[in-house]
């Protein structure tokens, strides 16, 4: 049998007017209990098993959930209760017969953290125990508090005891807290808020009875005194005192694992978060991580170019003599361009994928969180603000959300330094070409040399910051931010899987999508010739727009020992974006030998076109290159997210700083590093 | 005024990284710290950020991790992430 009523409260979306408890039990509906009965409310903070209580206590079925916002409704129903032991037992007695059914209209009111009236559901609660007069509020609350969480339950009673009302906390989900190792008294708990206390686990149906005791016995009591609140206009001081008393009451009634006894968690965290141990334990992960992806998936790497530029190039021409088009534009498009270019990027499918995997092993794992915290702690010792942090994390994925994320900085100057930083944090685009370059440079010790580049990082982040911050914004004040860090998890294979499906996608959706288009331009500016004589198509790079270009910009780069005229031009296709460096290069080699199969390795370019250009310092060169490649511009999709965030006078100026910090600093590598190597 | 939300609010003002430090160093329990930190968010005295190492939205075109960060969520498998919290700037 189904004894309760829903009764749908309209409620105005700011102001709750007073109301009437029980006349919302007496004038809906007709499965109330009698007019004279009295009327229970139910209330407790979301998930704390309110309504699952409310069932147990009705029979009734209402929607139930354990996630929050589940109880918008005002749900009604009767609480048929008996005592558990009478405590009247005189013979001739006339008064209410204990050992007989009492029915109770019980309300099962929105879930509320607070009666501060900062939701729509707390406001609801509010207007029916605060708001109303003595004949409008219910007979006597029911507060279900969670005792895994205590203190977060126990604000609620305190403000409610406040209140002339009747009050039995009901203490829920004390399996929970069991296995936390923690446990609660019910007894000096109730000693410690003046009010019953009772344990009970609706799932299991157990307390109930005792519930239902307390219930009946508090009723036939006067409402206790309300406890008293210091007399002051700041809320902060009220709530504290509220604090005050809820935790000495926790304090008293709890069991809890005492401090000096660690979690696995916590004695992991004393060193992954310690100012020193910290840093070196990130630092070494990073590198780990660098070099087990460069290790691992290099072998695959070879074997998808080899496939690329051979069985792939093949089929291609064969099919393209097949339709009588071989040697024609087409085949250059298609075999030096598109097969050339996008298909030395997806050579990188592998190690990407891997690299998305550990990562994700890491973030999944709580680890992530922890470096965040000693990347937080670097940047406010070095004076900046300690939310540009957020940002900055997000650049390590992208830059473009990166920018967007600046709007979390309140102040308009940190969110400008902030958005003139962000281009300087290594996004995973510039990844790949490291990545390439340090396997064909640094062999085994590809992976440091990636990881290199990613603390060149950070200290370009600091470094940059602080000479700003001592500079254009010397009064800007460091905000303090605080981690709320998520436990340590095992991490699972649906998650990890899932999101590196998802960034492995991204990827291909780069590769087949921004870089298609930027391959086809770069082909048709290596078709254009500049010289009279030569057909579309038909032209030695170095004689088209694309080379004239490029060998005009070179020699700007001689200081920093990569003059060659191909090295410059994939620095300028890659201000479209990081990855077509590496196709650009990719097809401009294979333009020049363009037959398939003879293009030789990439790799074997690009070291002599380093060796050629430093005179005989190609490592030094290609460190220059690497650092310039990550301190100038990100990409073109950066620009436009800096524009909409600070104007087009701060990108100009963004862009004009991170040139010549790129130009000043692969300089000073190959400057120095020739000196050496 | 020395009770916890004012403990709590002193901590967060002086930078300290953790709410695991907090308890640590006002002697509070976490679990009165996490509901001090919840109320004072409840309250707008301090915001409450959820962060990713990720891309938060949709990324660029160009960008491996392109709108690769939301999908835990849209599983309804994520877990409780890394959250960071600062003070308000209605608290002086």
């Amino acid at each position: 049998m189904t004894d309760s009523t829903r009764v749908r409260l309209s409620l105005a979306p700011t102001v709750i007017p007073p109301m009437s408890a029980k006349a919302c039990c007496h004038t809906v509906a007709d499965q109330t209990a009698g007019t004279t009965e009295p009327v229970v409310a139910l209330v407790g903070a979301p998930n704390t098993g309110k309504s699952t209580l409310f069932n147990g206590l009705t029979g009734s079925r209402v929607t139930m959930g354990n996630w929050p916002g589940t109880t918008v409704e005002v749900s009604r129903g009767v609480w048929r209760t008996t005592l558990e032991s009478p405590t009247c037992h005189c013979e001739d007695c006339s008064c209410a017969d204990a050992e007989s059914p009492l029915a109770i209209t019980l309300l099962d009111l929105p879930g509320a953290y607070s009666l501060d009236a900062h939701s729509p559901d707390e406001q609801l609660t509010r207007g029916l125990l605060q708001d109303g007069t003595a004949d409008e509020r219910p007979d006597l609350c029911v507060v279900t508090v969670d005792a895994s969480r205590l203190a977060h339950g126990l604000y609620l009673v305190s403000q409610i005891r406040e209140l002339p009302l009747r009050v039995v906390v009901a203490v829920t989900m004390s399996d929970v807290a069991a296995q936390r190792g923690v446990s609660v008294d019910t007894v000096l708990l109730s000693q410690a808020l003046g009010c019953p206390v009772v344990a009970t686990d609706p799932r299991r149906r157990t307390g109930l009875a005792a519930l239902a005791t307390a219930v009946r016995t508090t009723l036939t009591d006067p409402a206790p005194a309300p406890r008293s609140v210091p007399a002051s206009d700041d809320t902060l001081v009220i709530d504290d005192d509220r604090f005050t008393w809820l935790s000495a009451a926790a304090a008293q009634a709890t069991v809890v694992p005492g401090h000096d006894r660690l979690t696995l968690s916590d004695k992991v965290d004393r060193w992954v978060t310690a100012p020193v141990a910290g840093p070196l334990i990130f630092l070494a992960v990073m590198w780990a991580v660098f070099q087990v992806t460069t290790t691992v998936a290099a072998p695959l790497q070879d074997a998808l170019d080899r496939f690329f530029s051979g069985p792939v190039s093949h089929a291609v021409v064969s099919l393209l003599t097949l339709a009588h088009l071989n040697g024609s534009w087409v085949e250059g498009l298609l075999v030096n361009g598109l097969v050339a270019g996008v298909g030395m990027l997806l050579t990188f499918v592998p190690l990407m994928a891997l690299m998305f995997v550990l990562l994700a092993l890491l973030e999944d794992s709580g680890y992530l969180a922890r470096a965040a915290v000693v990347t937080d702690r670097l940047m406010r010792t070095m004076g900046l603000p300690g939310r540009a942090f957020l940002p900055l994390v997000v650049g390590f994925g992208c830059n473009v959300p990166a920018i967007s994320a600046t709007r979390i900085l309140p102040d308009a100057r940190q969110r400008l330094l902030t958005v003139l930083l962000v281009p300087f944090t290594s996004c995973s685009a510039r990844l790949t070409v490291f990545v390439m370059l340090g396997s064909v440079f640094f062999g085994a010790n590809a992976g440091t040399a990636v990881f290199g580049m990613y603390v060149s990082s950070v200290a370009l982040v600091v470094l940059v910051g602080l000479l700003l911050r001592r500079t254009l914004w010397r009064t800007m004040g460091a905000e303090p931010l605080i981690i709320d860090l998520p436990a340590y998890h095992v991490p699972t294979l649906r998650l990890t899987a899932a999101v590196v499906w998802q960034r492995l996608r991204g990827f291909l959706k780069t590769a087949s999508g921004i870089i298609v288009i930027t391959v086809c331009a770069v082909w048709v500016l290596q078709a254009i010739p500049t010289t009279g004589g030569e057909g579309f198509g038909h032209v030695p790079v170095e004689n088209s727009v694309y080379g004239v270009v490029a060998r005009s910009i070179s020699p700007a780069f001689a200081p920093a020992g990569f003059d060659q005229w191909q090295t410059a031009s994939a620095l300028i296709v890659g201000f479209v974006a990081k990855e077509a460096v590496i196709s650009s290069w990719a097809q401009t080699y294979a333009t020049e030998q363009p037959q398939p199969g003879q293009a030789g390795l990439l790799g074997d370019h690009i070291q002599a076109a380093f060796q050629q250009s430093s005179g005989g310092h190609p490592l030094p060169a290609v460190l220059a290159f690497m650092v310039f490649l990550l301190a100038y511009t990100p990409c073109v999709a950066t620009l436009a997210a800096q524009r909409r965030e600070v104007g087009l006078r701060w990108t100009l100026f963004g862009v004009g700083m991170q040139l010549v910090t790129a130009w000043l600093l692969a300089v000073a590598v190959f400057q120095v590093g020739r000196l050496f190597w | 005024m020395s009770g916890p939300l004012h403990l709590v609010l002193a901590e967060i003002t002086a930078g300290t990284p953790t709410l695991a430090e907090i308890a640590r160093r006002t002697g509070l329990t976490d679990d009165v710290v996490h509901a001090a930190v919840d109320h004072l968010v409840r309250a707008g005295r301090v915001t409450s950020t959820e962060l990713s190492l990720g891309c938060p939205t949709g990324g660029c075109g160009t960008c491996p991790s392109s709108d690769g960060c939301s999908l835990p969520a849209a599983l309804g498998a994520r877990r409780p992430g890394l959250v960071s919290l600062s003070l308000a700037t209605r608290v002086a």
